[in-house]
């Protein structure tokens, strides 16, 4: 690679919360990683059609420009809370019976899970930042009855790396359409963002 | 002789390269007729009885064909024959220039059919068939709106290419985030930078066709080499529409050339339109002659001597 130099002017937009985007971005690129050896270690093909699973918040959405910043925020922030419970489940499934001896493979996932758990934390306090109100959170058991069988948790399990790395692209493009209402050149990062940047 | 002409046309599909038996309409088999190929009157060999039989037809032989009664000159029978061949596997591509607007697919035949051939397409997404609304001037290409963005279930699209001589079709699946694709980079410009022999700066601008880009921010990719050298040299760059390169040779005109991608999904955009420059060099001085011989002397082989140059980025630069 040649040698560069950055001309002044970048963004300003992207100067919102940086350090977000670039956890969003390490999650993107470990949940996809997670995505393909979860597969490989299950036996799955990642082709394999998932609709019929639900309790994991799935990234589609209609409408998206449509969006209001704080809806946004929310919905994120719904997401990566269910998005820990998952996790939590997958950890456990595959310590106690699926691959109880792949502790990499563990260590992969609590990784991934730190990840969510920084993320969310994040959002909650940009919400408050922008003044948004931060929704209560729901404890709730999102599996279905049925699905105790080793089959079902397998492909439970990838559908939620499957949604976590799609949510992941959604969240980066969120963050930048809800950077855009505010004005150029304003830094808004929560306490624990500014506290990492300050480290670097 | 008068030939009475007034006949209602028929037309018949014969695929290239096979034999064809056209019937005298409704005249009796064994009746003595006569064929006249646009105009021209065929000799008796084609014939067997009133019955006109081509053998492996090719292109030249489509035309109207008429069958006039042996004696009184009569038509009895007018059909257009047209040779052409069925249409092989369509080549099908979608792909989304104006993420998250939607995405358009366009294709094309392998290999020409020589006849009308018309076309169906089909998208389903999470098991709904979704509206591909046709492109008016491009004839093999339409539009999708996205109805959801970041939508995890993949899009089945199926082309059906019909003519008269048979059908043929592709389906292809994909999921969202593999198509995107942006237009390349506009309105590049590269210009030297006063009093920097080293340096080149370039400019350039997002394709106007992807329609967010604060949310949608695109990364870039430069390419540069000098003429003289057939090595491109690149760098990578996350934001920004502009980038000074400082490692240019002294006097040599470079070509260069930008490529984008969305920063976290789909692939590069072909590389823009190729721009050429040269950087920034010291005018002549206006010496005396004397000075001016000497002078001359040094500047020859200075032109030559490749200026010391930082560390070559790649390795198998370290030989040039």
């Amino acid at each position: 690679m040649a040698s560069t130099e950055r001309l002044p002017g970048a963004s300003q937009h992207h100067e919102f919360c940086r350090p977000t985007l670039y956890l969003l971005r390490k999650m993107r690129s470990d949940a996809s990683l997670l995505l393909e050896s979860y597969a490989e270690k299950q036996g799955l093909d990642t082709n394999f059609s998932l609709d019929l699973i639900d309790g994991v918040p799935v990234a589609e959405t209609e409408c998206w420009a449509e969006i209001s910043d704080a809806e946004r925020l929310q919905d994120n922030l719904k997401a990566y809370w269910a998005f820990e419970i998952l996790l939590e489940e997958i950890l456990e499934e595959q310590r106690s019976n699926l691959t109880p001896a792949d502790v990499a493979f563990h260590e992969s996932i609590k990784s991934v899970m730190l990840q969510v758990t920084a993320l969310a934390y994040q959002l909650e306090e940009l919400m408050v930042i922008l003044n948004h109100n931060v929704p209560a959170r729901e404890y709730e058991d999102r599996r279905s009855p049925g699905e105790n069988g080793s089959f079902e948790k397998k492909i439970r399990g990838l559908k939620v790396l499957q949604q976590l790395a799609q949510w992941t692209v959604r969240s980066i493009k969120d963050l930048h359409q809800v950077s855009k209402s505010l004005q150029p050149g304003t830094v808004l990062c929560a306490a624990s963002c500014t506290a990492q940047a300050q480290e670097k | 002789v008068q030939r009475h002409s007034q006949q209602e046309s028929h037309v018949h599909y014969a695929q290239l390269g096979t034999d064809v038996t056209l019937q005298c309409g409704s005249v009796d088999p064994e009746a003595t007729v006569t064929w006249t190929a646009n105009t021209t009157d065929l000799d008796a060999s084609h014939l067997n009885g009133s019955r006109l039989v081509l053998h492996n037809v090719d292109l030249s032989q489509s035309g109207q064909y008429s069958c006039y009664e042996g004696t009184s000159w009569h038509l009895k029978y007018r059909v257009n024959l047209k040779v052409g061949t069925p249409p092989k596997e369509p080549v099908l591509m979608c792909r989304s220039n104006n993420y998250p607007n939607g995405f358009y697919c366009s294709w094309h035949l392998p290999s020409p059919t020589y006849m009308n051939d018309t076309y169906d397409i089909t998208i389903i997404h999470d098991s709904k068939e979704i509206a591909c609304k046709k492109d008016i001037p491009a004839k093999n290409r339409c539009y999708i709106q996205y109805h959801q963005v970041f939508s995890s279930k993949k899009y089945r699209v199926t082309l059906t290419a019909t003519n008269p001589l048979g059908s043929s079709s592709t389906t292809i699946s994909f999921d969202e985030f593999s198509i995107v694709k942006p237009d390349p980079p506009e309105s590049v410009v590269a210009k030297p930078i006063a009093h920097n022999p080293r340096r080149l700066q370039v400019t350039w601008q997002y394709p106007s066709s992807w329609p967010d880009p604060d949310s949608f921010p695109l990364k870039f990719f430069l390419r540069y080499r000098p003429l003289i050298i057939d090595q491109w040299q690149h760098v990578e760059l996350s934001d920004g529409t502009s980038h000074i390169i400082t490692d240019a040779y002294a006097g040599k005109e470079y070509i260069i050339q930008v490529a984008a991608k969305d920063n976290e999904i789909g692939t590069w955009s072909d590389w823009s339109v190729a721009v050429h420059a040269t950087p920034w060099t010291e005018e002549p001085k206006h010496l005396t002659t004397e000075a001016q011989g000497t002078e001359t002397t040094t500047a020859s082989t200075s032109a030559f001597m490749v200026a010391p140059t930082a560390r070559p980025s790649d390795p198998d630069d370290a030989g040039n």
